[in-house]
């Protein structure tokens, strides 16, 4: 049990307020970004800070891992550009992998929050934005090649842009309205944080946010420890094998250790670095780390600075999860989601009723179509489809649904609408999930068609070609994931190739892992896979 | 003999409330009978005819019948409907199961998506496609249609949603399958994805048909016994149902389309605030209907409740957006919250009060009620607080027990949490108001606008109660409490009007738009509008264009009314100006850059009824006493207690004051300035409340 807090109805409403606040900027953030990536993989956070940067507010939407480095993010940029100095209207950017989200699509930005002319916090959020520069390429071999790199600098000075600056970032992309329409999406987002944070200070008369951060940095903290402290003391391992790159196999090791209420996981005996695209800076190492085992532990507590004070996450540096500058990481979502998995095995045997078997979506597998149509307009669009999630002790894996990640899935209407793109078919991948007496959830098969008189360029970059997701506790493991051409050929999981004209692609995204073994699957659950055609491949036959 | 009676009734949950209303006599009268959730038609004609009794009104002089009725939504619930099959094109048949592909919780790993309607064995996808610009691509496979639906008849399937995809665009695939089902089939229920929701999207389209197939037999089979009931008591006038949108409509419209009938007794809350608002010449007033278990809240601005055309029904989590069925329908825009007088209040894992949504609902109700409620609620707190009078609750037909209520709030939260039972009642009730300012600041900024600027419009058992608390949170400056906080929603359907709401997606930039398919498409429009409303010319037809548009890129839309009152006079330059305001208005900023439409909108309604709220006071002294009252932001004061039925109009009153009718009761501090107007409505004046 927590320790008591000294106003329970006070620091409900407060608390509560504040959260709201975070929400509210991220509903406007999502509402006014022109990435489609922002609003149909959820890759933001936004967040409310108080004098030392450290988060009293997350927004819930978004990715949850990615408000967990907004504070070691701001203490950087803090160190760089000190408290004294800034001003009201002013704005710091940066995405710099190695400070703030792991890799130079999403840019960070930081907002101070003025109260009576007292600086009393910071307002931030973090977006992917749709491009920035550099070559799109399997081949990058170290990060300058990846885009152009931003140290933290200001953006804005008082309330007015840095022409300058705006002018070099919009020089070095491919789409600068979208860029900076995000940008402006982001600020939008600031503005509602500094406009809730100081009617927070006026209405509960409060000269600043000191008081109320120092008690719910505090209480977070406590309901973290007390959840770890329930966990039995020792060393959990777990390993995790994945493709990674030709030559190169992805090894994560990962050793947790529970020691009275804290929590350390450490991934000594992962992989070396590569030079490819796959390495995960330690910043979305810990994210990844953090997301799981804050939902998995303490899921009901808001999250803020104090909810991670209890864990702590090492790498060795020079490994795939810790690479050193310049490692290229623009892909570090292969390694990273892979994470999840490695702390749900370790942590089986103590929590076997909480965790989840290996989702088939860790990591997540992207597709791009590049092109020019009929009529001579060029097209560029990702394709969001998901992989099967693992299944847990009680319940079957969610079919078709993103874990660690949140990413949806967009209309094929709005996609055959913007791209001359035909889709042959987009359901579930039947007997995809892992066996079990719960069963992984099914991974779903999309073909693609290229009706036009032109080649297609298709990016594949995924994983899970050779590793499926595993089961726990007898569960048999998902399919594993393929693209292949209507003449057989298979296309690699990490390759750019031409859709030729006329020629279709069959995309089988992976399912999730068991959970027990088969044969303890009640009988009735087993009738009702065949009736549905969850698993007999013969039910694609009887409706061809 | 004059037709001039016309009767409003909403079916709830718990209560049938039922309002009759006669110009002519200047008569509005109230009716409340427990819901007879079996067979809903008993009780509203027991309500009828104890109505019409009451008033003395004979049957023949009924001129009308709106009915609104949570049948939909409940069967959705329940999960009571019919055995629904699905087709849709050939590669797709997963559509429902597959939904949006997202989790709804993301801190919480094993949140579970709300069930498709129809489970996958009964989804069939058939041969034939559509392309994005309404080619036809491959010819519908008639045998493949043929052999599916008669597969899924033997399955037991008793109704049918069609949903292909490029419907919106090109609807002759899905017609011809209706066409062969109705040959080869008759009797059996078709629904199209292009005549519920002809608007892009395939899994939303497919979603709201589907709906509409799985409630049609059920509402159907109702609405017409509810007809021949009318029509057995005498009433041969015409039954009219609410919408969601806050309209009503004819009886086959409604049978053909039951799934707009979702929601639309909170619809006729808002639209009777807006109501009140327009005859007070309040335009902009944040409508705050709170019941037993949750409060609404909905904005109204220029005298209209906002709408919005996306909805989501049969939420797993009932306050967690992304946990239900999406449905593409036109809706009063409100925010939903688990703060009703029947919310349970505890403490949580780390020692913060909580307040809902667990709710105790009416049964067995706030520990106060005395019916086996254990648990603290709001209510029971307001009663602690002195809000309510244990004497004269529902006109005193429930003596409610101030001490068991007492207990239960020391033993539940005062205890636990080191407070005093005051200091526990008062925290209940500022949590709940905080959660429902939360709520307000939310739905307000989404367009753009802020509480403060807004007049609030309280109604509902709880609504009152909460009013003065709100108003102060949200640093409102006036308050009004209308008359009968308990039926509004049956108000609500009176005041109505016959709304016809449509929607056709024809993205294109704003550049490159085709005006004449636009034309064509509003032609159209207009056309069915005008047949469903019966207008013939006598009465005015009033038509509202306007286009969801965003800057290109965007994913959001937002919603312009047209310039201008023809097309013609429509250009690109003058609507890219609209949305540049209507999207500065809503984001504070506006942006360089091209923008687009997606959705061209058309409603069309006939005018509304003027119907008042009032009845002439009755005489004696309305002073009732004064009592203690701990009142938000002032703590325990003595306040004058009124009876508003005496009340005269004209009469005014400083606070601190509580003002007691049969269904509720408000309270107000002493910065308050009180007046009564002629229906007995109170305005309040919260002095200082801007600063």
């Amino acid at each position: 049990m927590t320790p008591p807090v000294s106003d329970p109805v006070g620091l409900e409403v407060r608390w509560d307020r504040l959260a709201a606040a975070t929400d509210e900027a991220a509903s406007t953030m999502l509402r006014t970004a022109f990435s489609t990536i922002i609003r149909e993989s959820n890759d933001y956070t936004v967040v409310l800070m108080d004098r030392q940067g450290r988060t009293m507010a997350e927004s819930r939407a978004g990715i949850p891992g990615f408000a967990a480095l907004m504070s070691s993010l701001t203490a950087l940029v803090l160190d760089r550009f000190p408290a004294r100095d800034w001003q009201d209207g002013d704005c710091v950017i940066t995405n710099d992998p190695w400070i703030a989200t792991g890799h130079l699509p999403d840019i960070a930005m930081i907002t101070p929050v003025f109260h009576r002319g007292v600086l009393v916090g910071y307002a931030g959020t973090a977006a992917h934005s749709p491009d920035i520069g550099g070559t799109p390429s399997m081949g990058a071999t170290d990060l300058i090649s990846e885009g152009m790199l931003i140290p933290p600098l200001r953006l804005f000075r008082a309330g007015r842009v840095e022409q300058g600056i705006k002018e070099l970032l919009l020089a070095n992309v491919r789409l600068p309205g979208e860029l900076w329409g995000d940008l402006e999406a982001q600020t939008a987002a600031h503005a509602v944080c500094r406009r809730r944070a100081r009617e927070f200070l006026d209405d509960f008369g409060e000269p600043d946010f000191e008081r109320f951060a120092a008690e719910v940095h505090a209480v977070a903290d406590a309901a973290m420890r007390a959840a770890v402290a329930e966990l039995p003391d020792g060393v959990y391992r777990a390993g995790v094998d994945a493709d990674g790159v030709e030559g190169h196999p992805t090894h994560i090791a990962c050793a947790v250790t529970v020691s009275g209420e804290r929590i350390a996981i450490d991934y000594t005996g992962s992989s070396a670095q590569v030079p490819f695209s796959t390495n995960s800076t330690l910043n979305y190492t810990r994210a990844y780390s953090m997301y799981p085992l804050k939902i998995l532990l303490d899921p009901a507590t808001r999250t803020n600075w104090g909810s991670y004070q209890a864990i702590h996450v090492s790498a060795p540096e020079g490994t795939i999860v810790n690479p050193r500058f310049p490692a290229p990481v623009v892909a570090r979502h292969l390694t990273g989601h892979l994470l999840s998995c490695a702390i749900y095995q370790a942590l089986a045997p103590v929590l076997p009723d909480r965790v989840i078997a290996d989702s088939g979506g860790a990591p997540a597998l992207r597709v791009r179509f590049a092109g020019i149509d009929d009529e001579g307009r060029p097209f560029a669009q990702m394709l969001f489809a998901n992989a099967g999630m693992g299944a847990s002790r009680e319940k079957d894996g969610l079919s078709t649904t993103a874990f660690p990640t949140n990413s949806g899935s967009g209309s094929i209407e709005a996609l055959e609408v913007t791209s001359p793109l035909r889709f042959v078919r987009k359901e579930l991948r039947a007997g995809s999930g892992g066996r079990g007496r719960r069963r992984g959830g099914l991974g779903q098969d999309v073909e693609v068609h290229n009706p036009t008189s032109r080649a297609v360029q298709m990016v594949l970059l995924g994983d899970r070609e050779r590793h499926p997701a595993l089961g726990l506790d007898g569960g048999q493991p998902g399919a594993t994931a393929q693209a292949v051409l209507e003449s057989g050929q298979r296309v690699p999981l990490k390759s750019i190739s031409q859709l030729a004209p006329g020629a279709s692609v069959l995309i089988s995204f992976p399912g999730g892992g068991g959970f027990g073994p088969p044969q303890d699957r009640e009988p009735q659950l087993v009738l009702a896979d065949e009736l549905g055609g969850y698993v007999a491949p013969s039910n694609t036959e009887r409706h061809p | 003999m004059s037709r001039t009676v016309r009767i409003g009734v909403d079916v709830g949950g718990t209560f049938t409330d039922l309002l009759l209303h006669d110009p002519v006599r200047g008569l509005t009268w109230p009716g409340k009978l427990p819901t007879t959730p079996h067979a809903p038609h008993e009780a509203i004609t027991a309500g009828i005819a104890r109505l019409l009794e009451e008033t003395a009104t004979p049957a023949q002089d009924v001129a009308g019948v709106v009915h609104g009725t949570t049948l939909v939504t409940n069967t959705l619930l329940e999960r009571t409907g019919a055995v629904v099959g699905l087709l849709t094109t050939h590669g797709f048949r997963d559509i429902l199961e597959m939904a949006r592909e997202i989790r709804f919780d993301t801190t919480d790993l094993h949140a579970r998506p709300a069930a498709p309607l129809v489970p996958r064995r009964l989804c069939r996808g058939v041969r034939g496609r559509i392309g994005a610009d309404g080619t036809e691509l491959e010819p519908l496979d008639e045998a493949d249609v043929l052999a599916q639906a008669g597969d899924l008849l033997e399955h037991g399937v008793e109704a049918v949603a069609v949903a292909m995809l490029h419907a919106y665009r090109n609807d002759r695939h899905e017609r011809r399958v209706r066409r062969l089902l109705a040959r080869a089939h008759p009797g059996l229920p078709v629904t199209l994805s292009s005549a519920v929701a002809p608007v892009l999207g395939e899994y939303e389209r497919a979603s709201t048909a589907c709906l509409n197939a799985y409630v049609q037999p059920l509402v159907a089979r109702y609405l017409d016994a509810l007809r021949d009931d009318l029509l057995a008591m005498g009433i041969d006038a015409p039954l009219r149902v609410m919408l969601s949108g806050g309209g009503v409509t004819t009886l086959d419209e409604a049978k053909e389309f039951p799934f707009r009938l979702l929601e639309s007794g909170p619809a006729a809350g808002a639209i009777a605030a807006a109501a009140v608002a327009r005859r007070l010449g309040e335009p902009d007033v944040i409508s705050f209907d709170m019941g037993g278990t949750t409060a609404k809240i909905a904005m109204v601005s220029g005298g209209e409740p906002r709408r919005t055309h996306d909805f989501e029904a049969g939420r797993v989590d009932k306050f967690k957006p992304g946990s239900g069925l999406p449905i593409r329908l036109t809706v009063v825009d409100m925010i939903e919250i688990g703060s009703g007088g029947g919310s349970i209040a505890a403490p949580d894992s780390l020692g913060l009060l909580k307040v809902g949504p667990r709710s105790a609902g009416s049964v067995p109700g706030p520990v106060a009620y005395g019916r086996g409620g254990e648990q603290p609620t709001v209510t029971d707190a307001d009663l602690v607080l002195g809000h309510l009078d244990p004497a004269t609750f529902l006109g005193g037909e429930m003596r409610l027990r101030t001490t068991e209520a007492g207990k239960a709030l020391d033993r539940g939260v005062a205890e636990p949490l080191g407070l005093d039972r005051i200091g526990a009642a008062a925290g209940i009730v500022e949590v709940a108001t905080a959660g429902m300012a939360a709520a307000a600041r939310m739905h307000l900024s989404e367009h753009g606008s802020d509480p403060s600027d807004f007049t609030l419009v309280a109604f509902g058992g709880a609504g009152p109660v909460h009013a003065y608390g709100l108003a102060k949170q949200l640093k409102i400056a006036r308050i009004v409490v209308p008359m009968r906080a308990g039926v509004m929603s049956a108000y609500g359907f009176l005041v109505a009007p016959a709304t016809v709401d449509q929607a056709r997606s024809l993205p294109s930039a704003l550049t490159g738009i085709d005006w004449d398919r636009v034309a064509a498409v509003y032609d159209e429009m207009t056309a069915h509008a005008t047949a469903v409303l019966g207008a013939d010319g006598t009465e005015e037809l009033r038509v509202r264009r306007s286009a969801d548009m965003r800057y290109v890129g965007q994913g959001f839309e937002i919603e312009v009314e047209l310039p201008g009152s023809g097309l013609g006079q429509v250009d690109a330059g003058r609507l890219q100006r609209a949305f540049g305001e209507a999207y500065r208005a809503t984001f504070g900023r506006c942006l360089d850059g091209p923008a687009e439409v997606v959705n061209w909108r058309l409603s069309a309604r006939l005018p509304g009824h003027g119907v008042t709220l009032g009845c002439e006071p009755a005489t004696g002294d309305p002073r009732r006493g004064v009592r203690d009252v701990w009142i938000p932001g002032h703590g325990r004061l003595e306040a004058t207690v009124w009876d508003r039925y005496r009340l005269r109009p004209g009469t005014e009153i400083a606070g601190p004051a509580v003002f007691e009718e049969r269904e509720s009761s408000c309270c107000f501090g002493p910065e308050c300035r009180i007046r009564v107007d002629p229906e007995l409505t109170l305005l309040v004046d919260v002095e200082g409340a801007g600063s």
